[in-house]
């Protein structure tokens, strides 16, 4: 079992918790816990229902589009002091996509119910973790496009 | 051994040409390349060539050049059979690439026409359009021109061997009209002139003689012909469809500016 | 010499039925005379036999789009404006044969050089030279003899020219000279000058050649009526073209104004057709043709005229850098009249009105320069266009000519991914292991053309060229074999600056194929590794297998004293490394960039990219720099097709700071 004071250190070692105040990164901590995931787990796959947001704190997680004909396709990869699981957060709650774990990852975890209902009555707290998530998921947006122009690619092969 | 002693210790490329609705002209710009005909007999295995021999092969060929607009549904059948059958399809001429002169035909209702020419209209077998290659198969390279300029041909030859890029500009006529030192027709005599928006090639053949271009290879990419129209000497909204509708009129942009004008002259019989 | 010329520098008169004296004199020393003539419907430039073949009782009028030859009521010869052709035509010829390639039992052979040091062309004499043409043949020798690099075609065809110059006497509506500063007084530049009267000529010379020549006609001193006649002409010149344009603001004018809507506006007249590039006296923007026998055994490279009208004049393989008329449009009238500023210290302008006479749709480029340019019509003191216009004839300097392409031999081959090859190269060529980080150089086979290529190692006997096959050109080189043979030319271009990352930090990032002129500099940490802070690289790729150098980069990211991360667009399940975008390295990285320096390579848009996130950690632009991909052609800023605002970037660069490309580096089109 990890202890407060663990899951609070985690919570700060990483960019997502690190700008918090002491306070909030307590109320956080108080409703966290610690989890491990092994080389390979599936953390969850791409459709199921999620309830939780996570913190990760050190490893390496990839998120995974399954194309069919082509297989898995890793789209990102998650590193130590981002977040997975923000669709916790906002409805219909179902995972965007498969999470699987590339290297041994620990991360913090806080439960979505709990959490929703903690950010409803604490405007504070909601502003400060609100405003991380976005800052997290506007960056996935900005590296999507960035990827989408495939500015890498190599232009029509010609005739000769 | 250095990509191109490799590529020459290949088999000769097998070459055919084949025409659909045209004059032959262009076909017949390769036998104009005497100098190098030798050359090119040593070089590419002619296998299909009906202006030269009467040999006749059957594919695949490796490149197959294809003179002709596409006017009936036999010939279309026969395009799609080619096509499959060759690596390297390349269309020569302004009938394969734009529709050429008879594509003038595509304004019209061709049944009335028909019934004006031929005493027993019922025996003529005609797709309702004359129509590029381009429309009906995937096109790898073309050249342009009524007719094609032959030492365009040979380059473009040339860089099927040696495995280059053939070097054929999208520029205007003017381009090469200024490099021969010929006067612009437009400014100095006001004469109409598609230069400015046609594809070089053929060396500015007509400006050099103090006419107007007619546009045999067609329009290039970015031709502003409505500014033309509007704004050079020699043209304007009264003549535009006139001077446009040759052999390339079915090519865009120049069939979109015929058709604002009003269709060529004489589309009715 | 300068004594001699005042000594005798008294005017003389020629009689108007002795002109043929003047042309017989210039053909006694073997000259071809090229002057002004009648035809096809205009007044042009032509090889003359004598005096008779020039226009007498012919003039001209010229509006924007139209140019008539008119019949005069006197049998004057010089009484005509400037009509379609300039001297250029013969000093810069439009087609030039610039190099033979051979393929040998003994590899490839490649002679002449790029452009050619010394050919000997026909010594030439210009007759009837305007003062407009003058400071277009000054500028032209700015541009090819000047330096860094000289045109040696035109350092030949340019001393042997002789210019008799022509006081202009009636100019047409399109001439605006006065507005340029460039007449239509003749004042500099001329060997030797003439002032057309009703009966004879004023005869001026202007160089020790002029001296000569005039000597040898043995001529009276011109009398004080004749003397004021003359000075009428000129000033009656200058009347007839009006109240000259401001010109005070046009060149930044034009700069601050790239978004402008008048550029949109006129790119719906522009037919984009290129004459007005191709009747300027400035314009020398050329392109290189490559003609072969069947076999690609015997090449020939010839230079002809281009124009940064065409689409295809700043295409590199991914696309045009100017996809637009507008922004082609933009290019030529900023060029000219703003940019030429800072690439040569005058306008690229000299007033003659030809690209307005001549473009078959009328554009009027007064009229633009007033709508973008902020041009007004008050008279004002203008900027001189000729800089620094003294007396002294033209001296042709000596200049360095650009290196030959020199036969390098391939000592084996590396494969980086399906489409990219590591070429291991042995030469003794010093220029070429002299290079600096950075660099390029044009690479080519016989009947191919040359492409730009990264150095991307260097080693005391040879070097590593790593090349992507975009094109046909590019990838005869990916497959060339151990033992063969290719033309390199360079090292071309400005590297990175090595010297500013001792005693900083150094960042360093790359996307793809950008790695390749990054290596070099990295081979350049590690031999100052004491000498620098933390050394941090970033690289990014399409897919795993796109990735460059794999192995070496692992046992970089195995040392201690450098950091790498890696990332790639997308992967399959067997990746287990990072998947993302380039900027994702770092950009929630702890490292303070204030005393850092960074180095960029890649895609535009991921420098870009990269460039915002550097900033945000403290990397000013100062300490920001990037390497551009542009249609490098000649390499040594001859050629135009690698011009960026005022740069030409592979002479200024390929590598620029972010400071020194300013909005430059973002603005679209240019």
């Amino acid at each position: 079992m990890s202890t407060r004071s663990t899951v609070d250190n985690a919570l700060a070692s990483g960019w997502f918790g690190a700008g918090l105040t002491d306070a909030a990164r307590a109320h956080l901590a108080d409703m966290a816990h610690l989890t491990s995931y092994p080389i390979g787990e599936v953390v969850i796959r791409e459709g199921q229902a999620i309830d939780s947001l996570a913190v990760v704190v050190e490893g390496r997680l990839a998120l995974r589009l399954n194309v069919p004909g082509r297989g898995a396709v890793t789209v990102l990869t998650i590193e130590p002091g981002d977040v997975i699981g923000w669709s916790a957060l906002i409805p219909p709650h179902r995972a965007t996509s498969t999470i699987v774990v590339l290297e041994p990852t620990s991360v913090v975890e806080l439960e979505g119910a709990a959490l929703r209902a903690r950010l409803d009555e604490d405007p504070i707290l909601a502003a400060a973790v609100l405003w991380r998530l976005l800052d997290a998921v506007a960056r996935r947006l900005s590296a999507t496009r960035t990827q989408l122009l495939d500015l890498f690619a190599q232009p029509d092969r010609e005739p000769w | 051994m250095s990509p191109t002693a490799r590529r020459s210790g290949r088999r000769r490329p097998r070459v055919g040409v084949v025409k659909f609705a045209s004059c032959d002209g262009c076909q017949l710009t390769l036998l104009d390349l005497e100098d190098d005909l030798l050359a090119i007999a040593e070089r590419f295995d002619i296998v299909e060539f009906p202006e030269a021999t009467s040999r006749r092969s059957a594919g695949p060929f490796d490149v197959l050049l294809v003179e002709g607009s596409i006017s009936t549904e036999e010939q279309l059948e026969e395009l799609l059979r080619l096509r499959r059958e060759s690596t390297t399809l390349v269309t020569i001429g302004a009938c394969a690439t734009a529709g050429g002169i008879q594509a003038l035909r595509n304004w019209s209702e061709h049944g009335p026409w028909a019934a004006t020419v031929y005493p027993r209209p019922e025996l003529i077998e005609s797709l309702a359009m004359a129509t590029p290659v381009a429309d009906h198969v995937t096109v790898d390279a073309e050249l342009r021109g009524c007719p094609i300029d032959p030492q365009q041909l040979l380059e473009l030859l040339t860089a099927l061997v040696v495995g280059r890029r053939p070097q054929l500009p999208d520029e205007s006529v003017c381009a090469e009209c200024k490099r021969r030192g010929a006067t612009c027709v437009v400014v100095s005599q006001g004469t109409a002139c598609l230069g400015p928006v046609t594809r070089t090639g053929c060396g500015a053949l007509c400006p050099v003689y103090g006419r107007g271009c007619y546009g045999c290879f067609g329009p290039r990419n970015d031709a502003n012909v409505v500014s033309l129209i509007a704004n050079t000497a020699g043209l304007d909204d009264s003549v535009a469809s006139t001077r446009l509708a040759g052999f390339t009129a079915w090519a865009e942009p120049f069939r979109s500016v015929i058709d604002d004008h009003g269709g060529p002259p004489g589309a009715k019989p | 010499m300068a004594q001699a010329i005042a000594s005798t520098n008294v005017p003389r008169w020629l009689p108007a039925d002795q002109l043929d004296r003047l042309i017989d004199v210039l053909r006694a020393d073997g000259r071809t005379i090229i002057g002004p003539t009648v035809r096809d419907g205009a007044i042009v430039l032509a090889e003359i036999q004598g005096a008779a073949d020039l226009p007498a009782g012919r003039g001209d009028e010229a509006s924007p789009g139209r140019y008539r030859v008119t019949q005069r009521e006197d049998s004057r010869r010089f009484d005509h404006a400037v009509g379609p052709m300039s001297p250029k035509r013969w000093t810069f010829p439009p087609r030039a044969p610039i190099r033979l390639g051979r393929r040998t039992s003994a590899g490839v052979r490649f002679s002449g050089v790029d452009p050619r040091p010394t050919p000997r062309p026909t010594p030439l004499a210009f007759i009837g030279v305007r003062a407009c043409e003058l400071a277009a043949i000054k500028i032209q020798d700015h541009v090819f003899l000047d330096g860094p690099a000289v045109d040696g075609d035109y350092r030949a065809r340019r001393a042997s020219a002789f210019l008799v110059a022509v006081e202009c006497a009636t100019p047409t509506s399109t001439c605006f000279c006065t507005s340029m500063g460039t007449g239509p007084e003749v004042t500099t530049g001329f060997d030797v000058v003439l002032t057309e009267l009703d009966d004879g000529f004023i005869v001026r010379v202007g160089s020790p050649a002029g001296v000569t020549v005039v000597d040898a006609l043995s001529l009276s001193p011109a009398d004080g009526s004749a003397m004021k006649a003359a000075e009428a002409v000129v000033a009656g010149a200058r009347d007839a073209m009006g109240s000259p344009m401001n010109m005070e603001n046009v060149h930044e004018g034009l700069q601050a104004s790239p978004e402008h809507p008048g550029w949109a506006a006129v790119a719906e007249r522009c037919l984009s057709c290129t004459n007005c590039t191709l009747v300027c006296p400035t314009c020398f923007c050329t392109s290189v043709v490559e003609r072969s026998d069947l076999d690609g055994s015997i090449s020939t490279s010839e230079r002809t005229w281009d124009s940064c009208f065409n689409e295809g004049f700043a295409k590199v393989a991914g696309g045009s850098f100017r996809p637009l008329v507008k922004d082609r449009y933009r290019q030529w009238l900023t060029h000219k009249f703003s940019t030429w500023w800072d690439q040569f210290g005058s306008s690229g302008c000299v007033g003659c009105g030809r690209c307005i006479a001549w473009c078959p749709a009328g554009i009027d480029v007064r009229e633009e320069l007033a709508v973008i340019g902020g041009v007004g019509p008050v008279p004002m003191p203008q900027l001189s266009v000729v800089a620094a216009a003294t007396e002294a004839p033209v001296t042709i300097s000596p200049g360095s000519v650009p290196a030959a392409f020199v036969t390098v031999h391939v000592d084996g081959s590396s494969r980086e991914t399906a489409d990219t090859m590591t070429l291991h190269l042995s030469t003794t060529d010093r220029r070429l292991l002299a290079g600096r980080p950075g660099q390029f150089v044009m690479a080519t086979l016989p009947a191919f053309s040359a492409a730009p290529i990264s150095i991307s190692r260097f080693r005391s006997d040879g070097l590593d060229l790593t090349i992507r096959a975009a094109g046909p050109a590019t990838r005869a080189l990916t497959e060339l074999e151990r033992g063969s043979t290719l033309g390199v030319r360079g090292p071309l271009g400005r590297g990175w600056p090595v010297e500013e990352m001792t005693g900083r930090d150094v960042v360093i990032v790359a996307g793809g194929v950008g790695l390749a002129p990054l290596r070099p500099l990295i081979d350049a940490c590690l031999a100052e590794r004491d000498a620098l802070g933390a050394v941090r690289i970033y690289l990014g790729a399409r897919t795993p297998t796109d990735r460059l150098f794999v192995e070496e980069v692992g046992r970089l990211a195995l040392r201690m004293d450098i950091e790498v991360e890696e990332t790639v667009d997308r992967a399959g399940p067997v990746w287990l490394g990072r998947v993302g975008i380039v900027t994702q390295l770092f950009d929630h990285a702890t490292w303070d960039g204030r005393n850092a320096v960074a180095f960029v390579c890649g895609p535009e848009r991921m420098m870009q990219a990269t460039s915002e996130v550097l900033f945000s950690r403290g990397i000013d632009v100062d300490r920001t720099w990037v390497t551009l991909e542009r249609n490098m052609s000649c390499g040594v800023g001859l050629c135009g097709h690698c011009q960026l605002g005022k740069f030409f970037v592979c002479k200024d660069g390929p590598v620029f700071s972010l400071a020194e490309l300013g909005p430059a580096f973002t603005t679209d089109g240019l």
